[in-house]
């Protein structure tokens, strides 16, 4: 079992710099997310952590044991990747078992905990067959079984369920999570799916530019961003964020006003104000703001309503019931609990 | 008229869909192009008119000598003479032990040296293709290919020639306490082809194995290692299936190019000792342009034509059907 320590990790190719001062620790058994856009430096990371790139500055440890120097092949971690990497010359079988011949198991246990990690991921009748021959999703459940095979302290998955269908990928998705559960080996997942991250993880942690932005459960994450950019990479559709003057608790924008906001000292300051669409409701006893309808998406379960004011083009989440005709007027009133207020000039929350 | 009316109707469709598209985008960007309908035998043969050029160039090189030569090795060629004389060439030579001779040295020579230079360029390969920096030095390592084959010929055969580098070289390593007479020992002699050509032809095998290892996707690579494989298991569990095609066409080619060795034999051997380092081409050469045989020559390149091609798609087909992914 194992937990693994990285401090000041950095990574850089020349001037180009992948990875700026990571430090993270991830505890013995924990799922743990690295969420971000892409070239953010999450995988870089995760790859210093398997031992496939070779920090520039700082430390990896694993179980308290320093791995800068050690090889990839000694580290004791399994990865699966995005593109599966199933060795195509050999059967499925074939490359379940490669894990277990490298690493000099006994040859007699080989059959049975091929077939038991088989099992475990459901891969069914397909083990004499080539991976050529399997759909996406049978090569991702037999990459999968050759990673938890041999029973890793660590596993590192590289956004493993993103060359699957939306539907399969839902369904991977919990049987991933209860795997890990199952086998309480410490996971480090790689993904820009926020759906994924939210829902697998027990801890997140946001990367932007090659840095953390945040760390926290998944919860945290969602209730308390730490800045704007956290704040707009988590939700969907993303938290509104509107530019605008803070002064003695009232907030201003273009067709926006709104009495009651905390944060920041009283003086006037240049903020930006962040609301959920779900926190905002059309209508409702004040109106905090006014606009003209710019688009009205119904998906069945809700209706996603984009009004527009002065400037800016603000989300809604409204009633499944709600329909207005485009340029009509309507008025939106936001939920003073979950308003959130950041300095304009960095971004960071000011609470 | 099927086929016209069918023309017509896919003409006026596409015109429809234009005019739909036009519409649609009411101020398209430059002029909708001009339909111009082709008659089925015009589409037919426009494909052919391409790839005409080509072929008559190929025949006119290839096959017309080749034709030329069966032809002339049912004939017996004294200058401009022919008497014609059906198989009796093929009997001939189906009896000349001078013939089995060439082909079987060709054999030992070509497959000496083919084996030589594919373990030791595959050998390379596996140590060279990480290196990042490969692309600066891998020209050096080209230069025995990039020279002419008869000056590399002229190279070894000075290198070897008696009381020169090579005797002085295993002399100071006190390997051997006299000179060594290269020509005036069979195997000796073969041994002085075999370094030449493997010197020369390596790069060439080199450099495709480093291109095929290179190409390999980086992922697997990263997979085996994860799953705790060192670089040679890497490479003898999946590496060197996956490139096998590609070793089995390299080889191939090589292997047809070493049977018709002919420069090397000609300026360091010329045949000797006792007819041990001649191949098939000097063999050909030597009926043609010594005896002045041209049937007689002309069959034994007919058969060696044969024999290739049969050895060739053997071992190709071979290769691929277990390479096979």
């Amino acid at each position: 079992m194992a937990r693994i320590e990285l401090r000041n990790v950095r990574k850089q190719w020349g001037p180009l710099v992948g990875v700026s001062d990571v430090s993270l620790t991830i505890g013995d058994e924990e799922f743990l997310v690295l969420l971000g856009p892409s070239g953010c430096g999450k995988t870089t990371t995760m790859r210093m952590i398997a031992g496939l790139e070779q920090p520039t500055g700082g430390t990896v440890a694993i179980d308290g044991e320093l791995m800068n120097d050690v090889d990839a092949r000694d580290r004791d971690v399994a990865m699966v990747f995005q593109g599966y990497a199933l060795y195509p010359n050999m059967t499925i079988y074939e490359n379940i078992r490669f894990p277990l011949r490298m690493r000099k198991v006994p040859k007699a246990q080989h059959d049975g905990l091929v077939r038991r990690a088989a099992a475990m991921v459901d891969l069914g009748d397909y083990l004499d067959r080539k991976p050529a021959a399997l759909s996406g999703g049978q090569r991702q459940r037999a990459a999968l079984a050759r990673a938890i095979v041999r029973e890793p302290q660590v596993f590192l998955m590289d956004e493993p369920l993103s060359n699957l269908d939306a539907k399969l990928r839902t369904a991977m998705r919990v049987q991933l999570k209860h795997l890990q559960r199952q086998l309480k080996i410490t996971t480090v997942y790689v993904t820009h799916d926020q759906i994924e991250a939210m829902t697998l993880a027990d801890r997140i942690v946001i990367m932007d530019g090659g840095r953390i932005q945040q760390i926290g459960t998944p919860d945290q994450i969602y209730a308390d961003p730490a800045n704007t950019f956290v704040a707009g990479f988590i939700g969907s559709p993303p938290m509104n964020l509107i530019d605008g003057t803070l002064e003695a608790g009232v907030f201003t924008a273009p067709g926006i006003r709104v009495e009651g906001v905390h944060g920041g000292n009283g003086a006037m300051r240049e903020v930006t104000l962040g609301i959920r669409p779900e926190d905002c409701h059309i209508g409702g006893p004040t109106a905090h703001l006014t606009g003209t309808v710019y688009g009205v998406e119904p998906t069945g379960e809700q209706t996603f309503v984009s009004l527009r004011t002065g400037r800016d083009l603000i989300e809604i989440k409204a009633h499944r019931g709600f329909r207005a005709g485009l340029d009509s007027t309507a008025q939106a009133s936001f939920d003073l609990d979950h308003l959130y207020v950041f300095d304009r000039a960095n971004g960071q929350r000011l609470r | 008229m099927a086929t016209t009316a069918a023309t017509t109707a896919a003409t006026t469709a596409a015109t429809t869909a234009v005019e739909a598209d036009g519409a649609a985008s009411r101020a398209a960007p430059g002029a909708a192009p001009r339909l111009r309908p082709r008659r089925p035998v015009q589409r037919a043969l426009f494909p052919y008119l391409l790839v005409a050029p080509a072929v008559l160039y190929l025949l006119l090189i290839t096959l017309y000598p080749g034709v030329y030569a069966i032809y002339q090795s049912f004939f017996v060629v004294q200058f401009t003479q022919w008497f014609p004389t059906g198989f009796d060439n093929y009997t001939l030579l189906w009896d000349d032990p001078d013939f089995w001779a060439a082909l079987w040295n060709t054999f030992v020579i070509g497959g000496i040296a083919l084996t030589l230079q594919a373990v030791i360029a595959l050998t390379l390969a596996f140590f060279a293709y990480r290196d990042p920096l490969i692309r600066g030095w891998r020209i050096i390592f080209l230069m025995p290919m990039l020279f002419m084959p008869s000056a590399v010929a002229f190279l070894w055969k000075l290198a070897f020639s008696d009381g020169r580098v090579i005797s002085d070289l295993l002399m100071g390593l006190g390997l051997v306490s006299a000179n060594i007479d290269f020509l005036g020992n069979v195997w000796n002699a073969r041994l002085m082809l075999i370094v030449a050509d493997v010197w020369q032809w390596t790069p060439f095998l080199f450099i495709i194995f480093v291109a095929a290892l290179q190409a390999q996707d980086k992922e697997i690579e990263e997979a085996a290692r994860l799953d705790g494989a060192r670089w040679g298991q890497i490479f003898f569990n999946i590496s060197l299936p996956l490139i096998r095609p590609v070793i089995a066409v390299a080889v191939v080619l090589r292997g047809i190019d070493i049977t018709t060795m002919f420069a090397k034999v000609f300026i360091m051997t010329q045949g000797t000792p006792g007819g041990a380092t001649e191949t098939i081409s000097f063999f050909i050469y030597r009926m043609g342009f010594r005896t002045f045989d041209f049937g007689y020559a002309s069959t034994a390149a007919a058969l060696m034509l044969v024999f290739t091609i049969v050895v060739a798609q053997v071992l190709l087909k071979q290769f691929f059907r277990s390479g096979r992914v």
